[in-house]
This record gives structure tokens, C-alpha cells and sequence, in this order.
């Protein structure tokens, strides 16, 4: 559809209300936070619904105006500040250290043959212990530390990594890395300059899965290992009853993995391999 | 002087699904001289990629040496630029790849690039990516991105068989253009006799597998050359004529098209 200029918008605006109501939808749908935010409200309606209803009973399920006041509180007397930044620093902790590793040896497996060899099984066979199954022997060696959800959410990160790498590595075509090589390019900058950036779309994904397991792992050893945080923060309050901060504590982590992809993954995928034409655009509201 | 010397060329392999050994290449001798444009013409699976493939340093010979400038090759180099039938332009970059590989400083390459650009009618088109280019423009920039390197030969790979025939006739003319301006050394693979003929002056032709040379067809049509006035001489008819000829009596006489031994 060709748009209009705004001027023309304007005039057709003043002949008919339907008009109007149509350019005023077309205006709010146009900015980011409509967008946004737009697909929660009838989820938002449907479950305040609920609750007015009481559709169950209000001890089990409470609705937005309960979470909102238990927001406002727990954000007052600093409770949720101090848990969300504890949780936030795991996070980093994991998610840097799990990067730092995953990405070098994804990319020595998936370059040496006899690196792939050597640890092929052995990545296959770490892969199927889950990793809360480590939770267990990590209290027993770290305590209930920094280190111990660190190693579990490392640990998450690590296979999908590894793997998607190895797979985007192996994606990269071969005539890209011939053209390269008659130009006059040595091995290792056939790496840099061809395979790297070749294998990115699959290590882009690589990292959103890796991170997505990371921030579940997260929250199930806070609640396992649990002294602080968000995981912690929800499990505490099923102890004593109090829903609303579990809803509560389930809508931060939503808000916090959106604004996560929203400020880091999505920004970082459309500067590389959408401006590359390497993957459509993942979609138009972004 | 000679630019690339190919002889005694063979190449066998191993079927990896039946575990035959498969005779691709059998005996394949000839010359390119400096500044001179050849054509390797043959019947389909004849091996004319393998063997552009092996001039490249991509693919190991079983037998046979391949020269450039009198030195023998191994493996790939920038002596040898290739245009690949699928482009292979990478899609993260905008710049002359090939001239930070030769290590010239920045402004100088943007110069170069720049130049070679205009030379193949891409001029204003530096800061696009290649998925921003259409089908042809893309080969042209293959053209540029290999001319702009300097090779001793430019090995062309069936540039224009992927593209429709309007632009093809267009990058054809082009690209003679671009020969006659510049006599760079090229050896092209092709399975488009007319092509072949209007390009070249000369035409490698090639039998059925295991292949061998059937006969070095000489091209002796002045230049310029243009696609209108060239392939209405009866010279060029006749040799065309001559080539089809040749392929033709070659899938005759060699029987099944795979020989396995």
C-alpha cells in the first residue's frame, strides 16, 4: 500500500468521522509502544476478568489491580530492586562466562577435525544432563554461591552454543571460502573475514536459545539454591500464600526477557545478518 | 607469452555411493597465451567445471600439472581470480576484499575499486550490499572484484548461465568490451556455443568422458565485436556450425557417458 503524505491524511480526515477514527487507528498503530504493548491488553482484560468474576477462587488467583499494588510495594520497600539486580548479575555472570566459552569452542570443533572428534561424544553425552541435574553436586562443591548458579547457567549456555555453531559453520557455502582464497586470503583470514561472519546467523541463534535457557535455568536454581533473586522471590511467596507475588514475579521475568531481546539480541541481528540479507527481517514491527 | 600451460590433465575419483572409480577427466592438454580469451566448450558432465576447478587450486589433479606464468600451481591463489557461476560475493561486504588481502592502504583501494566499478557499469553502487543487487549486476561486480585483483588469469565458470537471456546478451557484450579495453588473460567454461564463439579466440572443445580435447577451434572474427554485427557474419556461423558439429559426433563415437574402470 502506498501511504499517503500526512497532508492528504489531513484532509481526508476532516470529511467523514469513520475517516478520522481510521487515520487516528492508523497513527497509534504506527508507534513502537502500540506495537508493543498492544497484544498483552486483551490478555490483560481476559485475566481482570477473570479475577472480577471469580472465575476461581481469589486465595488462588488474584488480578491486575492485586499485582500492580503488590508491585508498588514490593518496589517501595526495595525488596524487588534488590532481588532483580541480584538475579540480573547471575545473569551477566553466566551469560559472559558461558559466551566466553561456548563461542571459542564452538568454533575449534567445528574448524578441527580432530577437535570434533575428540569431544563430539563427549558433547553429546554432557548435553543430556539437564541442567538443574547438576544443581545437586554444584551445592555440594560451591554452596549456596554466586559460583554454583553461575556454573549451572554456564553450563546451559555452553551446548546449545557449541552446537550452533558448529552447524552455522558447516552452513557456510563452499564457494565462499573458494572466492576467498583465490583472492589471495590465507587460512586464518578466511576465519575472520569469511567464516565467522557466514556462520553468524546461526550463531545469532545460537545465543537467543543459548540465553533463553540460561534465564530458565536461572530461575530454577534460584528457587532450588534460592537466598535471593526472582526465582527465589516466587517460591518464597507460594510458601506463605501470597499470589500475587507469585504472578508478580512470573510477569517480571516476561518484561525482563522482552526488554533483553528487544535492547540487545534484535538490535545486534538487524545491524549484521538482516542488513546482510542473510535472514529475512524477522518481522515488520521490529 | 604463455599465460597458463595445463598438461596431460586427468582426474579420477572415487563414486563415494557405489564405490567405483570414475575416469572424469582422461587427458587434457592446451594453452593460454597472455592477453588471449579461451573458451572450454563440451558435452554435459564432460568435466569442463572440474577442470577450471583444478586450474583454480580447488580441486587436486590425478595427473597432470597446471602453469601459470611457467610456475607450477598448488592450490588456490590470487594469481588465478575466479567468476564464480553463483557470484560468490560475500553478503557482509561492501569493499575491494581481495586488495586488503594484496595489503594496499585504504585510499588506494577505494580508487581501485571505484575505477573497476565503472569499468563493468556499476558506478554508484559501492555502498550496497549484494543482496541489493539484481542477478546481473551481481556477476558484474564478480567481474570487478577479480579485475580489480590483477590475476594473471581470470577463470570464469559459467558466469552467465543462471541469468536470463536479455541480461546475459547484454553482460556478454560487456564483458567483451571490458576484454577489449583491458586484454586481461580468461578462461571460460561455458556449455552456450554461441557464447563461446563470440566471446573467444579460441575454443577448447572437449569430448564426452573420460574426456580428452577434440580440437582447439580457432576464432578469427575482428573485434569490436558486437553481438549483432558479429553473429551475422557467415565466419561465425560456419565455426559455430563446425563446433556443434564436433560435439555432436563426439557423444557418437564415445558411447556411454559414464566409464567406469
Amino acid at each position: 500500500m502506498v501511504a499517503p503524505t500526512d497532508g492528504a491524511l489531513d484532509r481526508a480526515a476532516t470529511r467523514t468521522p469513520r475517516r478520522r477514527l481510521a487515520v487516528w487507528l492508523r497513527r497509534v498503530t504506527r508507534t513502537g509502544a502500540v506495537r508493543t504493548l498492544g497484544p498483552f491488553v486483551p490478555i490483560v482484560v481476559l485475566w481482570w476478568l477473570a479475577a472480577e468474576l471469580e472465575v476461581f477462587p481469589a486465595a488462588f488467583f488474584v488480578g491486575p489491580d492485586a499485582v500492580l499494588t503488590e508491585f508498588l510495594d514490593l518496589m517501595r520497600k526495595g525488596v524487588l530492586p534488590g532481588y532483580l539486580s541480584d538475579s540480573l548479575t547471575r545473569l551477566a555472570y553466566g551469560i559472559g562466562f558461558g559466551l566466553l566459552i561456548g563461542l571459542p569452542m564452538g568454533f575449534l570443533v567445528a574448524m578441527s577435525a580432530w577437535a570434533r572428534r575428540l569431544t563430539w561424544p563427549l558433547l553429546l553425552f554432557f548435553q543430556a544432563i539437564a541442567d538443574i541435574a547438576w544443581l545437586p553436586i554444584v551445592i555440594v562443591w560451591f554452596g549456596f554461591s554466586l559460583t554454583a548458579v553461575t556454573f549451572v547457567i554456564v553450563y546451559t549456555i555452553v551446548f546449545p552454543l557449541v552446537l550452533a555453531v558448529v552447524s552455522g559453520v558447516e552452513q557456510v557455502p563452499q564457494e565462499l571460502v573458494r572466492a576467498a582464497r583465490s583472492l589471495g586470503a590465507g587460512r586464518f583470514r578466511v576465519f575472520v573475514e569469511v567464516i565467522v561472519p557466514g556462520a553468524l546467523p546461526a550463531v545469532a541463534g545460537g545465543i537467543r536459545t543459548g540465553l533463553g535457557y540460561g534465564w530458565r535455568a536461572l530461575i530454577a536454581a534460584e528457587i532450588i539454591v534460592g537466598t535471593s533473586g526472582v526465582g527465589f522471590m516466587m517460591f518464597d511467596a507460594r510458601r506463605v500464600g501470597d499470589v500475587s507475588e507469585v504472578f508478580l514475579g512470573m510477569i517480571v521475568l516476561g518484561v525482563l526477557w522482552y526488554a533483553m531481546d528487544a535492547l540487545v539480541l534484535a538490535p545486534f541481528e538487524r545491524a549484521t545478518v538482516e542488513r546482510w540479507g542473510m535472514v529475512r527481517q524477522v518481522e515488520a514491527g521490529r | 607469452m604463455t599465460a597458463l600451460e595445463i598438461s596431460g590433465l586427468a582426474k579420477e575419483y572415487v563414486d563415494s555411493y557405489s564405490g567405483d572409480r570414475v575416469t572424469a577427466i582422461g587427458e587434457v592438454t592446451f594453452t593460454v597465451e597472455e592477453g588471449e580469451f579461451v573458451s572450454i566448450l563440451g558435452p554435459s558432465g564432460c568435466g569442463k567445471t572440474t577442470v577450471l576447478n583444478i586450474i583454480a587450486g580447488f580441486v587436486e589433479q590425478t595427473a597432470g600439472t597446471v602453469k601459470v606464468g611457467g610456475r607450477v600451481v598448488d592450490g588456490p591463489g590470487p594469481d588465478r581470480g575466479v567468476v564464480f557461476q553463483n557470484h560468490a560475493l560475500f553478503p557482509w561486504k561492501t569493499a575491494a576484499f581481495g586488495l586488503r588481502m594484496k595489503g594496499i592502504p585504504a585510499a588506494r583501494r577505494r580508487e581501485i575499486a571505484l575505477e573497476h566499478l565503472e569499468l563493468v557499469g556499476l558506478a554508484g553502487f559501492e555502498n550496497r550490499y549484494p543482496h541489493e543487487l539484481s542477478g546481473g549486476m551481481r556477476q558484474r561486480l564478480g567481474v570487478a572484484r577479480v579485475l580489480a585483483n590483477e590475476p594473471a588469469v581470470m577463470l570464469m565458470d559459467e558466469p552467465f548461465a543462471s541469468i536470463d537471456a536479455q541480461t546475459r546478451r547484454k553482460l556478454q557484450e560487456d564483458l567483451t568490451r571490458v576484454f577489449e579495453l583491458r586484454r586481461p588473460t580468461v578462461f571460460f567454461v561455458t556449455h552456450d556455443i554461441d557464447e563461446a564463439v563470440f566471446l573467444s579466440d579460441r575454443v577448447v572443445v572437449l569430448s564426452r568422458r573420460p574426456s580428452r580435447v577434440r580440437e582447439i577451434v580457432t576464432v578469427d572474427l575482428p573485434r569490436p565485436r558486437d553481438w549483432q554485427g558479429t553473429t551475422a557474419l557467415p565466419e561465425f556461423r560456419e565455426i559455430a556450425n563446425h563446433i556443434t558439429a564436433l560435439l555432436s559426433e563426439g557423444g557418437d563415437r564415445e558411447g556411454p557417458e559414464l566409464t567406469a574402470a
